[in-house]
C-alpha cells in the first residue's frame, strides 16, 4: 500500500510509548526522532517535519501535565492530529455537478503525468455515465497531441486539439466552447508541463485559465518528488487557483511524502492517486481512512476530537 | 557562545562531542537541499570520523572547519574518477567502421526522449550522423515525439550543410513490438548505411516492475551498447537511491554474465526547476560512483550542459 512503509515505522515508533515503563521527555524525544526520520525518508518537506515535531512537543509539557493524565494517549493523539494535518487541508474536495459543464484544467511540472492522468480521469467519469471529453492545450511538447489522441481514441473519449495552431490559449478556448455547445459534462483541459522559474510558461498557464474559467484546477504531482515540491506548488497556487492535487506513480517504490507538501502549499486536498501507466490504474483518495490505514490503527479515529 | 569563543583562541583537538551538534545541523541542511536522508547521514558520518582527533588551527572555528571538510567531500564526490568522452569514443568507433551506441533508460517522465534529442543535436553539431531508435513501443505518442524531434533537428541541420546527407534519421517499427529487437535492427541498419551514432530511446519503467526491468536488461545484454546512460531528474528525492540501486541490480541480475553491463553514467535533467535544491546530484553520484555526464537545464536543444561541481557544491552549502 501507498505509504505503507512509512506507516509501519510510525506505528513502531508509537508502540515504543506503550513499551516504555515511564513516559518522560526522553521517551518522547526518541519517539519523535524516529517519526521525523521516517517522514524525511519519505520525502516529506523538512519544514513540515520540524513543525510537526514542535507542535507535538508544545502540546506535551511534562512539568505542567497533571499527574493523572494518560500521557500515552495524549502523545498518540497529538501525533495523529499532526499527521492528518499533513495530508488533510481541511477543505472539502471539489466535485462536479451532473447535467452542467464542468471544466477541469490540469497543470503541473514537466513529466509529472498530466496527459496520462487526464485520460484516466475522463475514463473514470465516463464509466460512471458522465459525458466526458478531452482537450489538448499543449502545443509545446513534441508528440503531445498524438499522445492525448491515442489515449483518447483507445478509451473512446471525444477529444479536441490541433497540429497546426501554435497557441494553446486559442485551442483551449475553441475546445471548451465547442464541447460546452455540445453539452459535455466533464471537459478536461490538458496543458504543457511548466515550472515557476520560467515566467512566460506561467503567464501562458494563466491565459489558458482565463479563457477556460475552470471549475477545478488540478495540480498533478509525481510521487517521487523531493524537497523542491513546496516552492513549485506554492508558485502554481499563486498563479492559478489550484483546488485539487493528484499524486501519480504511486505504483513505484516512492512513498509520495514529497508530493504531500503540495497539499500544505496549495491548501488543496488529494482527490485521486495514479498507480500505473494503464488507464484504470487510478483510485479516488480519501484522507481519514487513508491515515488510519497508514497507521494501521482501526481505532485511531476515536483519538481525534473534531 | 562561550564555547565558540574558546575554540577561536586556543588550539584544540576536535572531539566527537564538538562535531556532533554541528553535524546534526549540516545533515538537516543537506536534507533541506534534497540530498536523500540516508545519504546525508552517511556523508556527515564519514566527514565526522575524518575530523575527529584532528587539531584545530588557531584561527578556525569548529563550524567552519566542518563546513570546509564537507565541501571538500562533496566536490570529490562530484568529480569523476573516470571521464566519459563521448566525442572521442564515437570517433574511435567510426574509425573501426561501427556505430557508437548509447542507451537512455530511467523511470517514467524524467526526460529520456527529450534529452536524447538534445544529445543528438550536440552530436550533429559535432559532425556526426545519428540514427534514433524508437524503442519505447509502449507509451502513447512516444514514436511521434521522436519523429517530431527528427524533423526539427533536420530542419536545423539541413542536408545541404551535411554533404547532402540527412543528419538525423529515425528507426521505428510503431508500437507493441519487442524493444530489444528493434534496437538490434537499428544498430544493423546504422552499420550498413554508415551512420555514426545510434541513440536508443527506451520506455520509462518503475524500478520495481520486474518484467519491464528484465526487458531492459535483455535489450542491453543483446545489444551491448557503448554507453548506458541513466536519466534521472533533479526533482527526485529519496527515490534516487532506490532507482539507481535497482536499475543497476536488475541489469546485473538479469544479464547472466560475469561482467554485466551496468549504468555507465548519469544524465541529470530538469536542473532548471530546483533552484538551489541540488541534492539529487549528490545522492545519485554517491550511490553509483558514476559521473554525471550531462545536466539538462531546460526544454530546448541547447539546454544540455556539463556538470560544474564547484557551482553545485556552492549551491548545496549556501544557506
Ligand atoms: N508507473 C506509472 N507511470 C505513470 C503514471 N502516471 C503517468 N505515468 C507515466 O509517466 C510518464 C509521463 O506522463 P505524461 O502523462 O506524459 O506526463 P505529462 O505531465 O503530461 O508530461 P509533459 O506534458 O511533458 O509535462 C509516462 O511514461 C506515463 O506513462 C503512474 O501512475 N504510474
Ligand atoms: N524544465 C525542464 N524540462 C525538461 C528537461 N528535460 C526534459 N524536460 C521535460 O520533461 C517532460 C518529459 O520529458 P520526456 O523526454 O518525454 O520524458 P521521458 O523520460 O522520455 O518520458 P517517458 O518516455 O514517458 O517515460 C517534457 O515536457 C520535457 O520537455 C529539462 O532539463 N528541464
Ligand atoms: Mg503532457
Ligand atoms: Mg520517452
Amino acid at each position: 500500500m501507498v505509504l505503507a512503509d512509512l506507516g509501519r515505522k510510525i506505528t513502531t515508533a508509537l508502540r515504543s510509548l506503550s513499551n516504555a515503563t515511564i513516559i518522560n521527555e526522553e521517551v518522547l524525544n526518541s519517539m519523535l526522532k524516529e517519526i521525523c526520520k521516517a517522514l524525511l525518508e519519505a520525502d516529506v518537506n523538512i519544514k513540515l517535519v520540524k513543525q510537526l515535531r514542535e507542535n507535538v512537543r508544545s502540546v506535551i509539557d511534562f512539568d505542567e501535565m497533571a499527574a493523572g493524565l494518560n500521557k500515552r494517549r495524549m502523545i498518540q493523539s497529538a501525533v495523529f492530529k499532526e499527521l492528518v494535518k499533513l495530508i488533510d487541508p481541511g477543505i472539502k474536495a471539489w466535485t462536479p455537478t451532473k447535467g452542467k459543464n464542468n471544466v477541469i484544467m490540469f497543470v503541473g511540472l514537466q513529466g509529472s503525468g498530466k496527459t496520462t492522468t487526464c485520460t484516466k480521469l475522463a475514463y473514470y467519469y465516463m464509466k460512471k455515465g458522465w459525458k466526458t471529453c478531452l482537450i489538448c492545450a499543449d502545443t509545446f511538447r513534441a508528440g503531445a497531441f498524438d499522445q492525448l489522441k491515442q489515449n483518447a481514441t483507445k478509451a473512446r473519449i471525444p477529444f479536441y486539439g490541433s497540429y497546426t495552431e501554435p497557441d494553446p490559449v486559442v485551442i483551449a478556448q475553441e475546445g471548451v466552447e465547442k464541447f460546452k455547445d455540445e453539452g459535455f459534462e466533464i471537459i478536461i483541459v490538458d496543458t504543457s508541463g511548466r515550472h515557476k522559474q520560467e515566467d512566460s510558461l506561467f503567464e501562458e498557464m494563466l491565459q489558458v485559465s482565463n479563457v477556460t474559467s475552470p471549475d477545478n484546477t488540478v495540480f498533478v504531482m509525481d510521487a517521487s518528488i523531493g524537497q523542491a515540491c513546496e516552492n513549485q506548488a506554492k508558485a502554481f497556487k499563486e498563479k492559478v487557483d489550484v483546488a485539487s492535487v493528484i499524486i501519480t506513480k504511486l505504483d513505484g517504490h516512492a512513498k509520495g511524502g514529497g508530493a504531500l507538501s503540495a497539499v500544505a502549499a496549495t491548501r488543496s486536498p488529494v482527490i485521486f492517486i495514479g498507480t500505473g501507466e494503464h488507464i484504470d490504474d487510478f483510485e479516488p483518495f480519501k484522507v481519514q481512512p487513508f491515515v488510519s490505514k497508514l497507521l494501521g490503527m482501526g481505532d485511531i479515529e476515536g483519538l481525534i476530537d473534531k | 557562545m562561550f564555547n565558540v569563543f574558546k575554540n577561536l583562541v586556543s588550539a584544540k583537538t576536535l572531539t566527537h562531542d564538538d562535531i556532533q551538534p554541528i553535524m546534526e545541523k549540516m545533515k538537516d541542511h543537506l536534507i533541506a537541499k534534497n540530498v536523500a536522508a540516508d545519504i546525508a547521514q552517511k556523508l556527515c558520518d564519514s566527514v565526522a570520523s575524518k575530523l575527529e582527533g584532528k587539531v584545530l588551527g588557531t584561527f578556525s572555528g569548529v563550524t567552519s572547519t566542518v563546513k570546509t571538510a564537507l565541501q571538500e567531500a562533496c566536490i570529490q564526490l562530484l568529480s569523476p574518477r573516470r571521464r566519459v568522452d563521448i566525442l572521442r569514443d564515437a570517433m574511435e568507433a567510426k574509425q573501426q567502421r561501427r556505430p557508437y551506441v548509447i542507451t537512455f533508460c530511467g523511470v517514467n517522465g524524467v526526460g529520456k526522449s527529450t534529452n536524447l534529442a538534445k544529445v543528438c543535436f550536440w552530436l550533429v553539431e559535432n559532425g556526426f550522423r545519428v540514427l534514433i531508435a524508437a524503442c519505447d513501443t509502449f507509451r502513447a505518442g512516444a514514436v511521434e515525439q521522436l519523429r517530431t524531434h527528427t524533423r526539427k533537428l533536420n530542419a536545423l541541420h539541413p542536408p545541404e550543410s551535411h554533404n547532402g546527407q540527412q543528419a538525423v534519421q529515425l528507426y521505428e517499427k510503431g508500437y507493441g513490438k519487442d524493444a530489444a529487437g528493434i534496437a538490434m535492427e537499428a544498430i544493423n541498419c546504422a552499420r550498413d548505411t554508415r551512420i555514426d551514432v545510434v541513440l536508443i530511446d527506451t520506455a520509462g519503467r518503475m524500478q520495481d516492475n520486474e518484467p519491464l526491468m528484465r526487458a531492459l536488461a535483455k535489450l542491453i545484454k543483446v545489444n551491448t551498447p557503448d554507453l548506458v546512460l541513466f536519466v534521472g531528474e533533479a526533482l527526485v528525492g529519496n527515490e534516487a537511491v532506490d532507482q539507481l540501486t535497482k536499475f543497476n541490480q536488475a541489469l546485473a541480475d538479469h544479464s547472466n554474465m560475469e561482467n554485466p553491463r551496468i549504468i555507465d553514467g548519469i544524465l541529470l535533467t530538469k536542473f532548471d526547476t530546483i533552484d538551489d535544491k541540488v541534492g539529487a546530484a549528490i545522492s545519485m553520484t554517491y550511490i553509483t560512483g558514476q559521473p554525471i555526464v550531462f545536466v539538462g537545464t531546460g526544454q530546448t536543444y541547447t539546454d544540455l550542459k556539463n556538470l560544474n561541481a564547484k557551482a553545485v557544491v556552492h549551491s548545496l552549502l549556501k544557506s
